[in-house]
């Protein structure tokens, strides 16, 4: 049968509509129904789309969803507000660079505005007047955010990794303040080692706590992974050596055998759990206590990095915030991130985080915030000592590169597991030329 | 007698729309285009990225073969290499030995036999991500269950670091998937069983063949192309597996369990390395596509 099918209403007499007739009405209805919406989109109000990690703790979070109803509401530009794992935002930010659509404002990773400089407009319109209001930036804000001559993105804040320790069991030791060297760090963990109560520094896997923890070692000894050129490699140096040596015996007589499996949560568990008595974290094991071990609250106590031969040196994750080029709303885009960093709405954000964010305008430094609890007063420093992976150079893909890849910890890694100092640095070498030979 | 599409007096063009082979062309193209649209153009995409020097967000220029031979020099991919191999080769051959002897004991009678058959395909139904979390906390570094249990029947003195050593890592990763993967082995292979008729085990039984015997002349040849298929499509999902890998030790610890998938991802999307990454993942194609055409001729031959 090729006649077409004719569908009749069951009651005959009424006009019947043919199949044909039928799916080409609702193919036409629902083009004209999306395209309405596509018009609508396009023409409408402006709008501004933020695609940003979800905290650690949700309680920023819903700072930022108030205050983006709050700005909508005053301003009338629309903003919405998409939180998404951490570690899926590589992925996402990647597509959006690719694809050319996307979100209009994006969270970049530390260096993230190096790694898609090309993809970002230029908003020096918006630091330098932040900058002159607030007391300048600091420079680890400047290295992030500053390719070339101008600024790529508008720095958020770093996330401060600092010495997460056990008071009561340090005092059982002797000792009454966190040692202000690592040479005294080692002395007083092998002490609480002996007394059961092992340190721990991530050396797996932990993109986050492993290289934070293991960068500054290498600085403060006077490594470098490369010249400030940012081309020339060099690690194998006596600097590089020292810290290697260190490590071995740190691991050896002050941590527990873990740390090789860690990933990115191990040491807060393990923190939590009382296995270990010092570690480096953000103060969000500080924060887990006052939910789940409100007991160790009073024993938990933060401090800086210890200082090395060659100084004192962090290194913690930086956000910032950058516009895509292929934004519609770049204007509004960068008028929302102004009036996000601006103190009323900046200090109440970073007031809810107590201590897991830190700004990086000067201004913050005297944050009422770190004046509510005297465990957090070292917090605020933070910002001055952090320095970012491929230091002394400015950050870059080949440092993104040899961070993700691990070299460093890698390097530590396989001193901790008894390979001589000299054979590892060799092997971190060759990975290193490997990644800068090839910018 | 008259065909309805090729009636004289009727213009060309009807004639044209009502021929049977246009219809089962217009049948086919929406196969024919999600064909083209999701597998050939991001596959000739890949390749031609894979010869690039792209990197994110940038054009980048057409080098050849430049990332495959750099590659080659890179320590880092060569034990990606070595890696890879023997996650796959290792899953595979547990998956293929307990595969069988599963496949053999849920071949015979037993009471609930349809629930305990239902029951085995558990694993590969959860989603993996979910059961790999899962077994991220049995294999803990200082929760772990089964460091637990293992001490508790006093079969270790110390705690095994599961995902802290490379030679344990490596044996968790295998463990894992050869968790997830036997079900599919098992149930295909006993789908393959149930295929063999029972009269070959009587004719064999009568001239005296022993179990191992039938198994060895009657069930391993039967169940042969089930064996090449499901060890040609293992291959090809364990040497791009990711999930598994990704999860429990992110290719660590130092590299001991880096393989193509979660190297591609670091190198193309975390430091933005795409050429390369398309590379790293590409870099088996031309073996795989070998064993493929060598699995199938043998297949049409069987």
């Amino acid at each position: 049968m090729r006649h077409a099918k004719t569908v009749t209403a069951p009651q005959g007499g009424e006009r019947a509509i043919s199949r044909r007739r039928f799916i080409g009405v609702t193919a036409g209805a629902t083009a004209a129904l999306s395209f309405g919406t596509f018009i609508r989109s396009g023409l409408g109000a402006a709008k501004v789309n933020v695609l940003t990690w979800s905290n650690t703790l949700p309680a920023m979070d819903d700072v930022l969803r108030e205050q983006a109803k709050q700005y909508t509401k005053e301003k009338g530009v629309e903003v919405s507000f998409e939180f998404i794992n951490q570690t899926d935002l590589p992925t996402k930010t990647a597509a959006a660079v690719e694809s050319g659509a996307g979100p209009d404002i994006i969270t970049l990773w530390s260096d993230g505005p190096h790694l898609h400089a090309k993809a970002l407009i230029d908003v020096d319109d918006v630091t330098g007047p932040l900058g002159k209001e607030l007391k300048g930036w600091t420079n680890i804000a400047k290295d992030i955010a500053i390719v070339g001559k101008n600024w790529k993105s508008v720095p958020w804040g770093i996330i401060p990794i600092c010495m997460n320790y056990r008071t009561d069991w340090c005092k059982e030791v002797g000792y009454t303040k966190f040692p202000d060297t690592y040479d005294e760090m080692l002395v007083m963990c092998k002490k609480l080692k002996e007394k059961g109560h092992p340190s721990g520094f991530a050396l797996g896997r932990a993109i986050g706590d492993g290289n934070q923890s293991h960068y500054p070692i290498l600085w403060a000894f006077g490594g470098a992974e490369v010249k400030k050129d940012g081309k020339t490699v060099d690690i194998n140096s006596p600097g590089t050596a020292k810290a290697v040596d260190y490590l071995r015996q740190l691991f050896k007589d002050a941590q527990t055998d873990d740390v090789l499996s860690w990933d990115d949560s191990s040491n807060n568990r393990a923190f939590l759990a009382e296995q270990v008595a010092v570690t480096a974290n953000a103060a969000s094991i500080y924060w887990a206590e006052k939910k789940n071990a409100p007991q160790l609250r009073d024993v938990t106590d933060h401090a800086l990095f210890p200082k090395g031969p060659a100084g004192r040196f962090g290194y913690s994750t930086a956000i910032s915030l950058g516009v895509f080029k292929f934004s519609k709303s770049q204007k509004e885009s960068k008028a929302f991130i102004k009036w996000m960093l601006e103190p009323k709405q900046y200090s109440a954000w970073m007031g809810i985080g107590e201590g897991m964010m830190a700004g990086l305008l000067n201004f913050y430094e005297d944050d009422p915030v770190w004046k509510k609890d005297p465990k957090l007063e070292v917090v605020r420093q933070i910002p001055k000592y952090v320095r970012m992976p491929g230091y002394p150079a400015p950050p870059s893909r080949p440092a993104a590169e040899a961070m993700v890849k691990f070299v460093i910890v890698n390097m530590f890694a396989r001193a901790a597991k008894g390979m001589s100092t000299a054979e590892t640095i060799k092997i971190a070498e060759a990975e290193l030329k490997e990644i800068y030979g090839k910018a | 007698m008259e065909q309805p599409g090729y009636r004289t007096g009727e213009p060309w063009y009807k004639r044209f729309l009502k021929s049977e082979a246009l219809t089962g062309y217009f049948l086919i193209s929406p196969a024919v285009f999600l064909m083209l649209v999701l597998l050939a153009y991001p596959f000739v995409l890949a390749v031609y990225i894979s010869m690039t020097d792209r990197v994110l967000g940038e054009p980048g220029s057409f080098i050849w073969f430049g990332n495959f031979l750099k590659l080659l020099q890179d320590s880092l991919f060569r034990q990606t290499v070595l890696n890879s191999f023997i996650y796959t080769v290792a899953t595979l051959s547990l998956k293929l030995f307990f595969g069988v002897i599963l496949a053999l004991l849920l071949n015979q009678e037993m009471p609930a036999r349809n629930l305990i058959r239902g029951a085995l395909l558990l694993p590969w139904v959860v989603p993996t991500s979910l059961s790999v979390l899962t077994w991220l906390w049995m294999f803990d570094s200082l929760f772990s269950v089964v460091n637990y249990i293992l001490l508790g029947l006093g079969l270790i003195q110390k705690k095994i670091p599961w995902l802290g050593d490379p030679f344990w890592a490596m044996v968790s990763v295998v463990i894992v998937n050869t968790w997830r993967g036997l079900p599919f082995f098992a149930v295909s292979f006993l789908a393959g069983l149930m295929t063999i008729p029972k009269e070959l085990y009587e004719a064999a039984e009568t001239d005296g063949a022993k179990q191992f015997r039938q198994f060895w002349h009657i069930t391993l040849p039967l169940l042969q192309p089930v064996i090449a298929v499901v060890v040609l499509f293992t291959t090809i999902w364990t040497f791009a597996d990711f999930q598994i890998v990704y999860i429990l030790t992110h290719g660590g610890p130092i590299n001991a369990t880096q393989i193509f998938a979660t190297m591609a991802y670091d190198v193309a999307l975390v430091a933005g390395r795409i050429g390369e990454g398309s590379a790293i993942s590409l870099f088996l194609f031309p073996a795989l596509l070998i064993v493929i055409i060598f699995m199938l001729k043998f297949l049409r031959r069987e």
